[in-house]
């Protein structure tokens, strides 16, 4: 497998991304503004179930952050319907190319926008909305880069399963809102009903907010938080062996509808 | 340099290749004739590795396409039928992105680009984005694309499709001038007097089959027939399908007598349609691909109109 070569994908994604960078702007602006909107209420509810001195950023941010990064979840498979709906996917099969080093350029500005998304969130929600990470800054970046990986495997499987970029866009949004909800960022997972919260593990999200919660928590630290991570690594594995059994190279996609 | 035997692909119930059997040397053109659906672009796309075939053998350069495409593809360059390249990058940054898939980097990246750049005049739009130009510069970035690591076998797949007098001239001084160099290339079309003007030997496939193959000279002289137009105004009359050693062949606004003495046959025909034909010229019908085509399959060579009726 030749890295240039995937570089060069990725660098052509990214250029394109750079012809037209509302997607991006968008995916970090509104969670900045959601954040804000909702911090007030999560300080009630987190006071409420004897964080006395929660100021509401600790659900807000991370849960706030989740929720858009899910969001992300469908970006690895617009980039290849894009591909289809431009003719350009013969192209590339036609080129040097191995499908693995396509993948791995297809997957890899997905992943910086996920990294420059975490971090502008919880950089400007340390900066703005009064977060504080006192369990593990460590920990914190070990299961945000987890989870980044998890979103990837998650695009990458959803990209194999889907036969057009409607169904992508469908399911990716639905994934996006379910998961974020049963693992607690939309709502702290102990205001969420008992049926819920059963199979909240089961989700990504709900590691990943477990995750931070270790990571932020004053009683946190580093060793809960890695093991958060490990299972988001888990689940980033097991999706990635679905997207990766599943695709085919040579299937038609449907690229605008 | 590349070399197909017995190539045989199914669509479902649909044959598409019949057992294709073709074979194109270094520094050859060989135009891929044949109508709509009559395997042309399936040929290609296995060649290229875009579809498996069913049985058969496809080697470039020695090199087993089917079993090692990966190999192979690195000898050659592929110019699909639909226009692939990506509409909010540059030209530059089209040409840059596939050179670099095909491991031209640096300083030799730059000099292909302006290689190319110059062979087809996009000099001046290099930094223009793709869809800001006419459909006639972007089938040409998309034609560049597949030349920027010089191939050692190109394949085209309708590479003029929709374009102008200019940009055709373009493409296929660009074609030419690779085949001087020493490629192969394989030009699907459906369209005769481009294969007649690169000067290209030609392969004629219909349903799946090559049916003829050699110089554009041998075809002619194997299969061409003279043939003499009776051109008439109004209803074409009805005539017997042979006069002497000549056929007679109805069409829309004329009768065609094919044979070796065709033009001495002229006043039998003139005879027998008599004054219920208004004549109004005779032409004589070169000896030309088209007539090889008909010979052989005893059709006309169709050409479909693109959609906006450019099609010359």
């Amino acid at each position: 497998m030749a890295l240039a070569r995937s570089a060069a994908i990725a660098r052509s994604e990214l250029r394109i991304l750079r012809r037209d960078p509302s997607f991006v702007i968008v995916m970090i602006v509104m969670p900045l503004a959601i954040m804000a909107f909702t911090k007030g209420a999560f300080r009630a509810a987190l006071v409420a179930s004897g964080l006395t001195d929660a100021n509401g950023a600790e659900q807000a941010v991370p849960g706030t952050a989740v929720l858009f990064g899910l969001f992300l979840v469908g970006n690895i498979g617009f980039t290849m319907f894009r591909e289809h709906g431009w003719n350009t996917w013969e192209r590339l099969r036609a080129s040097w190319a191995h499908p693995a080093e396509i993948l791995a350029g297809k997957v890899a500005v997905p992943l910086a926008i996920s990294a420059l998304q975490l971090a502008v969130l919880f950089g400007l929600g340390g900066g703005l909305l009064g977060l504080r990470v006192r369990g593990s800054m460590g920990g914190l970046v070990v299961v945000a880069a987890a989870f980044g990986l998890s979103l990837a495997g998650l695009g990458l499987a959803l990209m194999s399963l889907c036969r057009s970029v409607m169904q992508l866009n469908a399911i990716s949004n639905l994934a996006g809102v379910m998961l974020s909800g049963l693992g607690g960022a939309i709502t702290p997972l102990s205001t969420l009903p008992s049926w819920a919260r059963r199979i909240a593990p089961a989700t990504p999200s709900y590691w990943a907010m477990r995750g931070f919660r270790d990571a932020i928590s004053p009683t946190g630290s580093f060793g809960p938080a890695a093991v958060s991570a490990l299972v988001l690594l888990g689940f980033a594995a097991v999706c990635a062996a679905i997207g990766l059994a599943r695709f085919r190279i040579d299937e038609a996609k449907v690229g605008w509808a | 340099m590349l070399r197909v035997g017995g190539l045989h692909k199914r669509y479902g119930d649909t044959v598409a290749l019949d057992g294709v059997d073709v074979a194109i040397d270094a520094g050859e053109i060989c135009g891929l004739l044949g109508p709509n659906g009559a395997g042309k672009t399936t040929l290609v796309s296995i060649v290229a590795g875009l579809r498996s075939a069913d049985a058969g053998t496809v080697t470039i350069d020695g090199v087993d396409a089917l079993r090692d495409g990966r190999r192979a593809r690195r000898r050659l360059g592929m110019v699909p039928q639909d226009i692939g390249i990506y509409p909010t990058l540059t030209v530059r940054q089209n040409l840059t992105v596939f050179g670099e898939l095909a491991d031209v980097r640096g300083p030799l990246l730059r000099r292909r680009l302006t290689e190319v750049a110059d062979a087809l005049e996009l000099g001046p739009m290099l930094d223009r984005a793709v869809r800001e130009l006419s459909g006639g510069e972007k089938r040409r970035v998309h034609t560049a694309v597949a030349l920027l690591h010089r191939p050692a076998l190109l394949l085209l797949d309708e590479p003029t499709t929709g374009v102008d007098v200019g940009t055709r001239a373009r493409l296929l001084d660009a074609v030419r001038a690779l085949a001087a160099e020493g490629a192969a290339i394989c030009y699907s079309t459906h369209y005769l007097p481009e294969v007649e003007a690169l000067g290209a030997s030609v392969a004629i496939i219909d349903h799946g089959r090559v049916i003829a193959r050699g110089t554009l000279a041998e075809l002619v002289a194997a299969h061409g027939r003279p043939a003499v137009d009776v051109v008439i105004d109004g209803e074409v009359p009805e005539h017997p399908p042979f006069v002497g050693e000549a056929a007679v062949e109805r069409h829309a606004d004329r009768l065609r007598i094919v044979g070796t003495d065709a033009a001495g046959h002229i006043a039998a025909v003139l005879t027998a349609v008599g004054p219920r034909a208004n004549v109004r010229r005779i032409e004589l019908v070169s000896v030309s691909l088209e007539g090889v085509f008909l010979a052989l399959t005893g059709r006309r060579f169709e050409i479909e109109e693109d959609g906006d009726g450019t099609r010359p």
